[in-house]
């Protein structure tokens, strides 16, 4: 009998172990670094207990990057999803050069994050970058603005070129959204309802909300744990400006090379996601999902 | 078929006894492991040496120079193959305790070591050494330099400043005479060589960083790096600087002739005056670094050998023939290096030789230059400072544009090394 009851556990193993091995192997290796002291330039490797987490809490970076991150994704996630939405709104209606429209929103989807970094660093760049020298043709300015130099507009430059490189996966899935929707339901709709608004607030948000709080929750993680743009375009800098969290974990591990403080701070960025995606789905009504 | 068998018996025998053949040097795969720094000049020196080496071949592994201690150290701890690596000042303490290095009176004669290391200069040798012992010979050996450009200073009728605070009321004087930034600044907290250009800065004040039981001293407000941190706020402040990340970005910058003064490398003023491709070359000069003092930061980087490689009899013979090849004697690898690119030498007999003085006569006054290593100091390095380096930059970086205090920087990166240090010592 205890053969049969085992019998699908055992069918199962072949996948379950991989994946044991991929995930819970190390994130249990992880656990066991944040608590000790793991310096890839020191020797041994001693039980610190959560000396690592009271340290990283207490540090001069900690304080910025958990401000810098949640500001970060508070500014960042509801753009993306607003500005994705607008494009997606506008990608529907046929016009000349719809298609070729369609292929340019598209393109920093095919982008890799460096490569998006490096083009909007040729952006922002005070000497030769695009927008100061767009600025001095207007007559603007005179001298340059330090976009990437100056901690405030780093940090909003940072956003801007995270928002462009999140913007077609929401245009995308809120297309896909919008075409589910009856055709009937939008001719009735562009009958009874003159105003564009009325139209989109009362008829097809209903029909994609459920869509835009996946992209709300899916944006505001990406944000949260944004790192590639970050490492690429400012370095974290100037000074500790556009420091995320994701950014301190490198930071710890590969530049100071603690790889105790570099866990211990993935641990807290895990805890605070976690609290971030309840928060967010509490916040929610709860007859979202259900069929309307 | 039992001939047969005897046949490939006999032949796997042959085969395996003229694979055991000693002397067969071509055996040795040394793995050279570098940052990308002029790579074609790089392998075109291995050709040279496997040249004059026919029993040894050299595998060439190149990292970028900000990510180069990470993956190195990444690569080590990995047990992955590596003979000879390029080393840094600030780095071989560390290294060399954690038993990634071996000093090279293990892999080589003792009195061929001090031969050739009486060649090397003070603080060349300084930053080679740990515990005592010679780790490395230098790749090249340079200074961070004070530059400006001769032809702005002079249609401004500005004197050369001589002290910092000069530095500021020329700075002031050519932006109230349409001059938006008139200084470029290698900003870029991610690199090493952004403290070490403020080391070189506090040096020229004559400060001392740190006392000979290695306590910090620049949290006090009467030291030169203080005062330096001061100053570069203030400048920054008064919109006097304009940032750049790299020093490949200042080559440019300092070209359109919006800027006058920088402070970087001194090999980054062979670039600068390079006719071939700067627009204004000729134009630049180095002045000694302002202050007190005009002393400024030397510093070496390095060939040293790994402790795999010096624990494999075959693997040590060969790479210390590399290291011997790239930095010996007569040193021709780092005769070229300084003729072709600029790059300082740690070697002294080369200041004498006349190939060196007339390629640098072209973009640097060589005797300012000679009395620039004279003056210069070897930084302070330990088995942590690379560690405290990478914590203390950022607050360096945010302290300049003005966004924490002079005073909680420098006493927060105190204490980071005092607990570096008590933490390194319990170990």
């Amino acid at each position: 009998m205890w053969e049969i009851r085992r019998y699908p556990a055992l069918w199962l193993l072949p996948a379950l172990l991989p994946v044991a091995l991929m995930t819970l192997y190390p994130v249990a290796y992880a656990l066991w670094t944040s608590l000790h002291s793991v310096m890839l330039l020191f020797p041994g490797e001693p039980f610190v207990g959560l000396d690592n987490y009271l340290r990283v809490i207490q540090s001069n970076y900690f304080q910025d990057a958990l401000t810098n991150s949640l500001v970060f994704t508070a500014a960042a996630a509801p753009l993306v999803v607003v500005l994705g939405t607008l494009i997606a709104l506008f990608l529907r209606r046929r016009f000349f050069g719809v298609q070729v429209v369609r292929s340019i929103v598209l393109l920093p989807w095919v982008l890799p994050g460096a490569i998006s970094a490096v083009l909007w660093i040729w952006v922002f760049h005070p000497s030769f970058g695009v927008l100061n020298g767009l600025l001095r043709d207007l007559h603007l300015i005179e001298g340059s603005i330090g976009w990437l130099t100056s901690p405030r507009l780093a940090f909003v430059s940072v956003v801007v070129a995270h928002v462009w490189t999140q913007i077609p996966f929401t245009v995308v899935l809120v297309m896909a959204a919008l075409a589910a929707i009856n055709p009937e339901t939008l001719e009735a709709a562009a009958i009874d309802c003159k105003s564009s608004w009325r139209r989109f607030w009362y008829v097809i948000f209903p029909e994609i909300k459920a869509m835009i709080v996946v992209l709300i929750v899916y944006n505001a993680l990406t944000a949260f744990t944004s790192y590639d743009l970050v490492y690429a375009m400012t370095g974290g800098g100037p000074g500790t400006a556009t420091t995320l969290l994701s950014f301190q974990i490198w930071r710890e591990s590969f530049s100071m090379y603690d790889f105790g403080a570099g866990s211990a701070v993935a641990f807290i960025v895990v805890l605070i996601s976690a609290v971030l995606i309840l928060a967010i789905t509490r916040a929610l009504p709860s007859d979202l999902f259900g069929s309307e | 078929m039992k001939r047969r068998t005897v046949l490939a018996a006999a032949t796997l025998l042959a085969g395996s006894f003229m694979a055991a053949q000693p002397g067969q040097a071509q055996d040795v795969t040394l793995e050279f492991v570098v940052w990308n720094y002029s790579l074609e000049t790089i392998q075109d020196n291995i050709r040279q040496f496997e040249a004059e080496n026919p029993g040894i071949k050299v595998n060439l592994t190149d990292y970028t120079w900000p990510d180069y201690q990470d993956s190195l150290i990444l690569r080590i701890r990995g047990n992955t193959p590596t003979d000879v690596v390029y080393g840094g000042q600030d780095w071989l303490p560390a290294w060399g305790s954690a038993g990634f290095i071996a000093p090279l009176e293990d892999v080589a004669p003792k009195e061929e070591i001090e031969a050739l290391a009486a060649d090397v200069a003070g603080f060349a040798r300084t930053d080679v050494t740990y515990d005592g012992k010679i780790y490395g010979l230098p790749y090249y050996a340079d200074t961070i330099s004070f530059i400006y450009n001769k032809k702005i200073l002079a249609d401004a009728g500005i004197a050369v400043p001589t002290t910092w605070e000069e530095v500021t009321a020329a700075a002031e004087k050519l932006k109230a005479g349409g001059m938006d930034k008139p200084i470029v600044y290698e900003y870029n907290q991610e690199l090493p060589n952004f403290y070490d250009a403020f080391v070189a800065q506090a040096y020229g004040r004559g400060a001392e960083l740190f006392d000979a039981e290695l306590n910090p001293l620049f949290a006090d407000p009467g030291n030169g790096a203080y005062q330096q941190l001061a100053w570069l706020a203030d400048a920054w402040s008064k919109g006097l600087v304009q940032a750049e990340t790299h020093e490949s970005k200042i080559i440019p910058a300092m070209n359109t002739g919006q800027h006058a003064f920088t402070i970087v490398y001194t090999y980054v003023l062979a670039a600068l005056n390079n006719v071939a491709d700067q627009p204004r070359a000729g134009e630049f000069a180095l002045a000694p670094m302002p202050g007190a003092t005009h002393s400024t930061l030397g510093f070496a980087k390095s060939y040293v050998i790994t402790r795999q490689a010096a624990d494999d009899p075959e693997r040590a013979v060969a790479a210390w023939k590399l290291v011997n090849f790239m930095a010996g004697k007569p040193y021709t690898v780092a005769k070229r290096w300084a003729v072709e690119k600029g790059l300082g030498f740690g070697q002294l007999p080369l200041f004498q030789d006349q190939d060196v003085i007339e390629a640098w006569g072209k973009w640097a006054d060589v005797k300012e230059l000679g009395a620039q290593a004279e003056r210069a100091r070897a930084g302070t390095y330990t088995e942590f400072s690379s560690v405290w380096s990478a914590y203390f930059r950022p607050l360096l970086a945010k302290a300049m544009v003005g966004e924490a205090s002079v005073e909680q920087t420098m006493k927060d990166g105190a204490e980071r090394w005092n607990q570096l240090k008590e933490q390194f010592a319990s170990r």
